[in-house]
């Protein structure tokens, strides 16, 4: 077994990291940058290095830093966390080189499915139902021809993007027209990759994903779902588990899919099938993210399982005990993403938080990475806690997560509570009955 | 003292006239700091490594602001990795202390990934003191020399 694991992240997902490490017996260290000197993950390791200036391309993102960190301090395997280096198969390619366990897919499997129509092509051929896409668009006569074969409208998407940026929604070969030099442009300038293509568009879509688990014997878990669809600007802000829109027999049966699926693939560690649920109740894939995502504890309190602790025994070695039979959620999880934003403009919000009182009691989980008279730097993600609740039924959940929206106290900077109130408030949300546009409409 | 932009400004006036890095207000519970960042007077340059590794090159222009105080400038570490003071085990350390430096005399060595990071002199001077231990590991922005300017 692994005796000290580096975690090359920062913020709540670090110390969920070193959380699932110190109960397991394993020696952690962080590292950080010179603006983290005092981040609770720093302070919670049992050793911290600092690996560079508060510009995440020269800390957080800095290869050769974060591995000369592992080097001195003789850790054995690095957790990438989500976001940062989670996704990069170079940062992999490297740690395997030089002796570290990565805790995470096998480089080859990283860029497999990172790139989303290779990614599509893929789980086609592995029998899973995909969503309508083209292939690489050349240009934009070539983008009209296959946008006119798909058939309007259509969403254009950037093959290297994520985080729900560089997306449009096109009606008319008209649009395309207008949109698509200027698409590539920005495609280029954030993704580093100017490749675009098509999806079809789902007018009203439900955002469903699957939690699986692969180990390096072969076996695959499929560990549910979880219903993402609360999103503001494509981002969730809010998930639970599991989601009223699937019968037991529908997530079964995609359960079998996806383990067969992925057995033929071998994947390894844990990774999300993004999917997409239209009206009429079909499930096209979406996307694969290979790594651990913002919105696994839901999941974990469902099935009662530690991901991160098996991420972490999966990288060595260690087989999956699964069960003899599927799993079944037990009870109902909701997570508030509270980030410190606007709750109207989303403009972010960093600033000393003056003070932070989170919520407890029975059935309630909090994810934090902050604390009262620490300070939220402007050079990261906005996300400072996760709020998780669990109780035995959907409707006991809203109520225990309203209650525990209502205990909690953050001063000094704006944060999303009120936008997640008015959430937790609505009625359609209340009867289930939403799908991705649910905030651009409650906005409206 | 709620946050007052002209207030605010008036501080940042204040910092750009003077030849001082930071300036903080403190009245009741309320507490405003305005602060730059000193001109680098002396840094450390990363220059070309000696060992091959096939490893990814860890070259970048270094801004570590260098730390200025009553005693003198100092010289920290732009990488995370191991500190050397000579360039084999048993060869003699680059520096002493008392030896005067110029711009560009290799001062150590900053071993990351296989890589040996040579750390360069940005001024001329004399060095004070040394603080990095040989063969221990060094943090991003850690202090390795104290330098009298000359």
């Amino acid at each position: 077994m692994f005796e000290k694991i580096l975690i090359a992240n920062r913020g709540e997902i670090a110390l969920r990291v070193i959380r699932s490490c110190r109960e397991r017996g394993l020696r952690t260290v962080a590292v950080h940058s010179e603006i983290d000197a005092d981040a609770l993950h720093t302070r919670l390791a049992d050793e911290a290095i600092c690996i560079g200036p508060a510009d995440p391309t020269r800390s957080y993102l800095h290869i050769p830093a974060i591995i000369a960190a592992a080097e001195i301090t003789g850790a054995d395997a690095v957790h990438p966390g989500y976001g940062f280096l989670s996704e990069n198969p170079e940062f992999a390619e490297t740690c395997a080189q030089c002796g570290l366990e990565f805790v995470g897919p096998l480089p080859d499997q990283m860029r497999q499915w990172g790139d989303k129509v290779t990614a599509r092509a893929l789980a086609k051929s592995l029998g899973l139902p995909t969503i309508e896409g083209t292939e690489l668009l050349e240009d934009v006569e070539d983008a009209i021809k296959k946008a006119e074969s798909l058939g309007f409208p259509v969403l254009l998407k950037a093959s290297g993007g994520g985080g729900g940026r560089g997306m449009h929604i096109l009606h008319s070969k008209e649009e395309v027209r207008a949109v698509f030099e200027t698409a590539r442009t920005e495609s280029r300038a954030a993704f580093g990759n100017d490749a675009l293509y098509f999806e079809k568009f789902i007018e009203r879509p439900r955002h469903i994903e699957f939690q699986i688990l692969g180990d390096k014997h072969g076996n695959i878990h499929v560990l549910g779902e979880r219903e993402c669809s609360i999103q503001r600007r494509h981002q969730k802000i809010l998930e639970e588990a599991p989601s009223v829109a699937l019968s037991d027999e529908m997530r079964s049966d995609m359960s079998a899919t996806i383990r067969r699926a992925m057995s033929e693939v071998g994947y390894i560690s844990a990774g999300t099938l993004e999917f997409l649920l239209d009206e009429s109740g079909e499930l096209t894939f979406l996307e694969m993210n290979p790594r651990i995502q913002v919105e696994h504890p839901v999941t974990e309190l469902v099935m009662g399982i530690d991901l991160i602790g098996e991420q972490i025994r999966i990288a060595d070695g260690q087989p999956l005990e699964l069960p003899e039979r599927p799993l079944s959620p037990r009870g109902h999880a909701i997570e508030c993403r509270i980030n410190a934003e606007d709750p109207d403009t989303f403009a972010p919000s960093p600033g000393m938080i003056t003070e932070f009182h989170m919520a407890g009691g029975t059935g309630v989980r909090v994810d934090s990475g902050v604390f009262g008279g620490g300070r939220v730097p402007p050079h990261y993600d906005p996300l400072i806690a996760k709020l998780i609740v669990h109780a035995p039924t959907r409707v006991q959940a809203i109520a225990k997560m309203r209650r525990a929206l209502s205990e909690t106290i953050i001063g000094g900077i704006r944060t999303n509570i009120p936008l997640h109130r008015r959430i937790l408030a609505h009625p359609a949300f209340e009867e289930g009955r939403f799908s991705t546009r649910f905030l651009d409409e409650l906005q409206a | 003292m709620k946050l007052d932009l002209d207030q605010l400004r008036e501080l940042i006036r204040l910092l750009d006239e003077s030849n001082l890095t930071e300036i903080e207000v403190e009245h009741d519970d309320d507490r405003i700091r305005v602060r730059r960042d000193p001109a680098p007077l002396v840094g450390a340059q990363a220059t070309q490594s000696v060992a091959t590794a096939g490893a990814a090159s860890s070259e970048h222009p270094s801004d570590v602001p260098a730390p200025v105080d009553e005693n003198g400038t100092y010289v920290t570490t732009p990488f995370v990795g191991t500190f050397y003071r000579a360039p084999s085990p048993d060869g003699e350390p680059f520096v002493e202390v008392g030896d005067s430096i110029v711009p560009g005399q290799v001062l150590c060595i900053v071993e990351a990934m296989k890589l040996m990071n040579e750390i360069e002199a940005e001024v001329a001077g004399t060095i004070v003191e040394i603080l990095g231990d040989d063969g221990k590991p060094v943090e991003y922005g850690d202090r390795l020399f104290r330098i009298e300017i000359s």
